[in-house]
């Protein structure tokens, strides 16, 4: 199909990303690394880690050749979990560092995701400033006698785990019956460790780290956690059960119940625990992701800002405010960061915020999730026609004129109980449409937006 | 105009150039990625010398063998002569050394390998450069992904047994020989002393054997850069001294005085060790001292001149069947029986078995060759010029016999000229043999006369 022929490679402000083999090359690899290696401050060394993928290897030789030829030292985590390595960056005072991982696509995609210092990922204008050394191809490569050294890190598990333990209170946790759907990433290799040094006692399924086949597709969304963890939850008598991607940066989850959690209650719950603690009140989020958020912001008199979608976005917006102003910045997929790990995407931090919650409330938490008002959402997409893009978001803010209307990534328009958005996806060739009411699902509404959606197909 | 550097030089050789803004992780990449798609697929052993962006390189040519789908066996820094015994032993489909052998440190390049273990032939050559330029190289997905395996140990061991095979390694083991070395902190720093000590029992005074720290002297280990290793050899009595470059297939021999000895004179030397043990020819390249020529004619053998280069010389023995081969001036020595390759460890274990098989000491075995004199020298290159160059050198001498396979060779009753253009170099370069002192420097002044 030549929609996905075209998308098999991306090249973006988010880095690169592509099927290996179909887009993406040994060539792309060897330019961006070079590329990176140009662009960040000289003098430190770069942290670099990858997930289990097959490809990881010839993408981990090739970053290593076009970082050591700029001059830098390189530092290899091997298979590492992202928010490892984004931990290693900081704990080394590194120049930064590169996950190779696609995360929650599936095994035939990889990607290289940069990190600056203090590991947070590139702003935007560091990122145009890093794609335009890109396709310049110009870098930065020294003299033979200036060429980086490698160095392997066999433990940088350890430590990460020691600034864990320090926020939260791992005595109170480790009795939690827990088990986690690792679907053959980097997750096992955290968990197995905390039960190893802190006694904790999670159950792993699919803990085996798979080159080619996933035990399944490593989204984290309800369907993928209703797989075959939720129905592990009462035979196991499990807590809780969380579903992890392939780097461990998102997470899902399915209560003691077995009910699949929709990936959408992942930063509700988390803006729930978190706006409490401490004096940031800002909840940054994108403009797809629950009402539910605003609502138990309001609450604890938190306020949501919405930027449009994706990691790029969020990145920008962080840094206009000051850390102690935000409570947590995250998406509707599952990926949240704290600013206790300063703004890291980090789902295991997720899961031991969620499982800190049961314990201060000594609730059950199906009972948490219950407690909260409903709101019903609903997905679906539409084949992309490009070209009539602004035309029928034109169309659509006209007929929904009574509404109140955000263009801040595509159209959404809102009402005091409902809102629906619609964009082009950053992933597929396809238009996205979500619309979601308080109480039960806005069906007619949805309808009615997808029709006019298609007949602009 | 002064003339150009060759900072980087894509060709049927492979890819060499000055490491940084000329030879690039990104040329390096796309040419093993160009190798491991004319192999097909399979395991590909990657090795290199001792140099800074070694490692570098290492990955890049890794990063390359794995996108087309190879798996790589990496064996960390080697001779490339046991790199290439290496390949030949283990079922793969083909080897990449990461080395620019006797250029200056800021040189590297690739070597490319066949299954073998050898050169590829002049026609697989100009194939993989055209699959290279044409940049249609296979690009293996996720499932076809392979992994980078590592064997650090296995190499050197096979390299010595082989050696040894064809020496009596007891003999030399009992006269517990006093060898001085000189690696020139090269790959050679890994695996010599073993090779020296353990394996042939040698009373061994090393230098430069350190592979982290960068080359003490120039690469190319030619008499005016060996001062160091024949001072240790006077000083510390020893009975010979061998010196290698970084990548360990070129060697130089050191008499008991302090005295380095000719390459013609070594490689005639390992000639008639081979000759008297093994049925066959020979086969040198055209610079090559006609000492060959005596030596071979006192075994009744023939000897086969090639055009100047290891592959040239390689692909002639091949169809020949030769015992033995090399190129004189070079330093190379490559004896088929061990590997068809250029291999200083065979020229090591050859002299110390000759030694102590005659009990004469280095000097007296090379001492008791036919005596010529030689002249080597170069002239910067202007392109244009080579054939009228070439016309008045013909004229000048209109009795001679000529051989136009590389350059011209003129052989004269006297002895013999050489002009050729450098392979790797924008220079001509011009050599002279005669049985006198007179009679070659009178050869090659006339030559530089004409050259003007």
């Amino acid at each position: 199909m030549a929609g996905e022929a075209v998308k098999s490679l991306r090249i973006s402000q988010v880095g690169l990303r592509g099927v290996v083999g179909g887009g993406l090359t040994a060539a792309h690899v060897l330019d961006f690394a070079s590329a990176f290696g140009t662009f960040l401050e000289p003098g430190k060394a770069v942290i670099i880690g990858r997930d289990p993928r097959a490809s990881g290897i010839m993408i981990r030789e090739g970053v290593v050749a076009g970082l050591l030829a700029c001059g830098r030292n390189v530092i290899d985590l091997g298979i590492a979990p992202t928010p490892v390595i984004q931990h290693t960056i900081r704990r080394m005072d590194a120049a930064g560092g590169i996950s190779i991982g696609a995360s929650h696509n599936a095994a035939e995609w990889n990607a290289l995701k940069f990190f600056g210092r203090n590991a947070i990922y590139l702003s935007t204008a560091e990122a145009n400033e890093l794609l335009d050394i890109y396709h310049l191809k110009k870098f930065s490569f020294v003299e033979w006698n200036e060429i980086g050294k490698l160095r392997k890190e066999a433990n940088a598990l350890d430590p990460y785990l020691d600034e864990l333990a320090e926020v939260f209170d791992f005595n109170t946790l480790r009795g939690f019956r827990v088990v986690v759907d690792c679907c053959s990433g980097t997750s096992a290799l955290i968990l197995r460790r905390m039960n190893e040094r802190f006694g904790f006692s999670f159950i792993l399924i699919n803990e085996k780290m798979q080159g080619v086949a996933f035990a399944h597709e490593p989204a984290t969304n309800k369907d993928m956690v209703g797989l075959q963890l939720a129905p592990l939850m009462q035979p196991l008598g499990a807590d809780a059960g969380f579903l992890f991607d392939a780097d461990s940066d998102r997470v899902a989850f399915a209560t003691e119940d077995g009910t699949p959690v929709s990936e959408e209650m992942v930063l509700p719950l988390l803006a729930d625990y978190q706006l409490p603690r401490g004096e940031g009140k800002l909840i940054i989020t994108n403009v797809s992701t629950t009402a539910l958020v605003d609502e138990i912001a309001s609450r604890h008199g938190g306020e949501v800002v919405r930027v449009a979608v994706g990691r790029q976005a969020a990145i920008d917006a962080l840094s206009i405010y000051r850390p102690e102003q935000i409570a947590l910045a995250g998406e509707g997929t599952g990926a949240i960061m704290m600013p206790q790990f300063r703004f890291v995407y980090d789902g295991i931090v997720s899961m031991l915020a969620v499982l800190s919650m049961m314990r201060e409330r000594g609730r059950k938490l199906s009972e948490i999730i219950g407690a909260y008002p409903k709101y019903s959402i609903l997905k679906g997409q539409v084949p992309l026609v490009t070209h009539r893009m602004p035309a029928l978001l034109a169309a659509l803010r006209e007929t929904y004129a009574d509404g109140c209307a955000s263009v801040v990534d595509g159209l959404r328009v809102d009402w005091p109980d409902r809102w629906f958005h619609v964009r082009v996806s950053q992933t597929e060739p396809v238009v996205r449409i979500i619309s979601e009411r308080r109480g039960d699902a806005p069906r007619e509404l949805h309808d009615a937006v997808i029709e006019q959606v298609r007949s602009f197909a | 105009m002064p003339p150009r550097e060759h900072l980087l030089k894509i060709g049927v050789a492979g890819i060499r150039g000055v490491v940084g803004e000329f030879l690039t992780p990104s040329l390096a990449c796309s040419f093993a990625q160009a190798f491991g798609t004319y192999v097909g697929g399979g395991r590909v052993v990657v090795g290199r010398d001792t140099r800074a962006s070694g490692e570098m390189l290492m990955h890049a040519v890794a990063c390359g063998l794995l996108a087309a789908g190879c798996e790589v066996v990496d064996t960390g820094i080697l001779p490339t002569p046991t790199i290439q015994m290496y390949v030949a032993a283990t079922r793969a489909q083909g080897g990449i050394a990461v080395t620019a052998s006797h250029n200056p440190p800021e040189y590297n390049a690739l070597k490319l390998f066949n299954a073998q273990g050898l050169f590829f032939n002049t026609y697989e050559r100009a194939e993989l450069l055209d699959l290279y330029h044409q940049s249609d190289f296979r690009q293996a997905p996720n499932e076809e992904m392979r992994r980078v395996i590592t064997d650090y140990e296995s190499a050197p061991k096979l390299h010595f047994g082989k050696v040894l095979a064809h020496v009596d390694a007891e003999r030399i083991r009992q006269r517990k020989f006093r060898v001085a070395l000189d690696a020139v902190n090269g790959a050679g720093a890994v695996t010599t002393p073993g090779f020296l000590l353990d394996t042939l029992n040698c009373d061994l005074e090393a230098i430069s054997v350190d592979p982290t720290k960068p080359f003490p002297r120039e690469a190319e280990p030619r008499p005016e850069v060996l001062g160091e290793i024949a001072e240790l050899v006077r000083r510390c009595h020893r009975d010979i001294g061998f010196a290698q470059d970084p990548d360990g297939d070129r060697l130089a021999v050191i008499d008991e005085t302090g005295f380095v000895l000719d390459n013609d004179d070594v490689l005639a030397l390992a000639v008639d060790a081979a000759l008297r043990r093994l049925p066959g020819d020979v086969v040198v390249n055209l610079t090559t001292s006609s000492v060959i020529d005596d030596v071979a004619s006192a075994h009744g053998r023939r000897v086969y001149r090639t055009p100047v280069g290891e592959a040239n010389v390689v692909e002639t023995m091949q169809a020949v069947n030769a015992v033995i081969g090399g190129e004189g001036s070079n330093g190379g020595i490559i004896f088929p029986a061990v590997h068809l390759c250029r291999d200083s460890y065979t020229g090591m274990a050859f002299l110390l078995d000759r030694m102590a098989e005659t009990g004469e000491k280095i000097s007296t075995l090379a001492g008791r060759l036919p005596k010529y004199f030689r002249r080597y020298g170069k002239v910067a290159f202007q392109h244009g010029r080579l054939g009228p160059l070439m016309q008045s050198l013909e004229a000048r001498f209109p009795a001679a016999l000529k051989d136009r396979s590389d350059g011209l060779k003129l052989l004269l009753p006297e002895g013999w000229i050489h002009v050729r253009a450098s392979n790797t170099e924008p220079l001509l370069r011009v050599a002279a043999e005669a049985k006198s002192e007179q009679q070659v420097e009178k050869l090659y002044g006339e030559v530089l006369t004409l050259f003007g």
